[in-house]
């Protein structure tokens, strides 16, 4: 457990609607030293944000509409909320170095129409999805938000969203599903791909066009 | 000759093979140069000196899932009702319950025993076999609990990346604990005679079906969206083994249960996030 979490207050949120939110939040500031008030802001923020999209991202999922709708619904907020080109960079760890300028904007780009892909596809599967908050812990790389999501026919699972607001505006730059990070996950696929094809950008580009045309 | 004592000795045989077999045939992967640094940390941390004896299994066992299990388990889902299929699981798991009481008490986690110990109870008698899991609306839910976590909790190193042949993803530390999972599990013990045995070539089986099935989507959603499948499920495997071990790490629950102060032992088991997989 991050050592930050014991002393920083963090309430525990059930049913979390926005006002018990900032109302514990509040208490939570108001029990507080200044120095300890300036760290909890970013944490009430994110837990704002998070709790804004995935309201917005349930709304579109188990809305009425059509595939193609809730799939276009879900590219909106997606572009809106997710720091993709941190995750990108991320993804591609230490090639991201050695990559020309020219390769990097390449790769940013079809590493969004894959990940837009690969979410919105699926779209279907994550009908009558709920989600509530839990609570956040503050990371060293931003705010890890824990939500519990439910699916109809399936056990509840953990899922954290890693918020933060390094690109100007908070901004999710991770999600982790039952412990396991996507970003890292992806990273590591990235990288056994890349030792396969002698470390060249180039090759992993190429099989990204494959995946962006045949998805 | 009884078939028993043959078919625990050719268990046997087949842990041994499998848990030792990586290691006689390993063909080793080469180390990037130390003039390269940065490639010399990845390989580090990818920790698969074995990775191309592993590919292979790991081929082996895709074909044979690709051709057998994969499409049992598509059968099994398609052909039972979920309800079935649920309660075929809640008796797996039940039957599973006493190797996971072992495990807390050896993990020095007493209330996560006491939720086993409840569980099996319950679930044996009230929940009829197993078949019900009443225990879990009543404020004891199941939790991972098994040989590896045990061992990680003891201090013992997980070692390189093992791909078992069957078994798929593991480590030294992993296949140690199942091997010591099998021994301790009565139900590898009780018993003689062809009944025993066809009961438990069929939980063998049921918890392969149950297990395959519970992955379909999973593992398809897996397998065509990564590059590198292999290195994916490496990925996958060691993250959530060691979110499972910190869970167990960190579920400082309080010795006093939560519905010890309240009314209703119905009510909100209150326990730390994190600290229970519900």
């Amino acid at each position: 457990m991050n050592p930050e979490f014991e002393t920083a207050p963090q309430p525990m949120l059930n049913d979390l609607t926005r006002r018990s939110l900032l109302g514990s939040a509040f208490i939570a500031l108001a029990a507080l030293p200044l120095t300890r008030a300036a760290q909890a802001q970013p944490a009430e923020q994110a837990a704002v944000f998070i709790e804004k999209t995935v309201r917005e991202l349930t709304a579109a999922v188990n809305s009425g509409n059509s595939t193609k709708d809730k799939a276009s619904a879900l590219q909106t907020i997606i572009d809106r909320a997710v720091d993709v080109n941190s995750v990108g960079r991320f993804c591609l760890g230490r090639f991201w170095r050695l990559a020309s300028p020219a390769e990097q904007a390449e790769y940013i780009d079809l590493f969004h129409r894959v990940l837009v892909q690969n979410i919105t596809g699926k779209v279907g599967d994550y009908q009558g999805v709920s989600i509530t908050l839990v609570r956040t812990v503050p990371r060293e790389d931003g705010v890890a938000v824990t939500t519990t999501v439910t699916r109809p026919n399936s056990a509840p699972s953990r899922v954290d969203w890693l918020v933060n607001a390094e690109s100007g505006e908070l901004r999710i730059v991770d999600v982790i599903a039952e412990g396991t990070s996507l970003r890292l996950t992806q990273r590591n696929d990235y990288a056994s791909y890349l030792s396969r094809n002698n470390n060249s950008v180039r090759a992993l580009i190429d099989a990204l066009k494959q995946q962006a045309a045949t998805g | 000759m009884p078939v028993s004592p043959r078919r625990q000795k050719l268990s046997w045989l087949a842990l041994a093979v499998t848990v030792a077999g990586p290691l006689f045939l390993s063909a080793c992967a080469t180390p990037p140069p130390a003039s390269d640094p940065d490639a010399l940390a990845d390989f580090r941390e990818t920790n698969d000196p074995l990775e191309p004896t592993n590919r292979v299994f790991y081929a082996v066992n895709n074909g044979i899932d690709k051709v057998v299990l994969r499409p049992l388990a598509i059968g099994y889902r398609a052909v039972l009702p979920e309800t079935v299929r649920s309660h075929t699981h809640n008796v797996l798991v039940n039957l599973g319950t006493p190797v996971q009481l072992f495990n807390d008490m050896l993990e020095a986690r007493p209330r996560r025993a006491g939720d086993s110990l409840m569980r099996l109870l319950l679930n044996t008698t009230v929940g009829v076999g197993g078949v019900f899991d009443v225990a879990s609306d009543l404020g004891w839910p199941d939790h991972d609990s098994d040989g590896g976590i045990t061992l990680a909790l003891w201090g013992i190193p997980n070692g390189p990346y093992l791909f078992l042949p069957i078994f798929g993803p593991s480590s030294p530390r992993e296949a140690t604990g199942m091997g010591v999972d099998y021994v301790v599990n009565p139900l590898s013990w009780i018993g003689r005679g062809p009944t025993v045995d066809a009961l438990g070539y069929s939980k063998t089986g049921l918890s392969a079906l149950d297990a395959r099935a519970a992955v379909l989507d999973d593992l398809d959603k897996i397998t065509s969206q990564a590059l590198d499948p292999y290195a994916t499920i490496r990925s996958l495997y060691r993250q959530r083994r060691a979110s499972q071990i910190d869970t167990v790490r960190e579920g400082d629950q309080a010795t006093v249960p939560a519905w010890f102060s309240s009314v209703a032992p119905a009510a909100s088991p209150a326990t730390p996030v994190g600290a229970t997989k519900p």
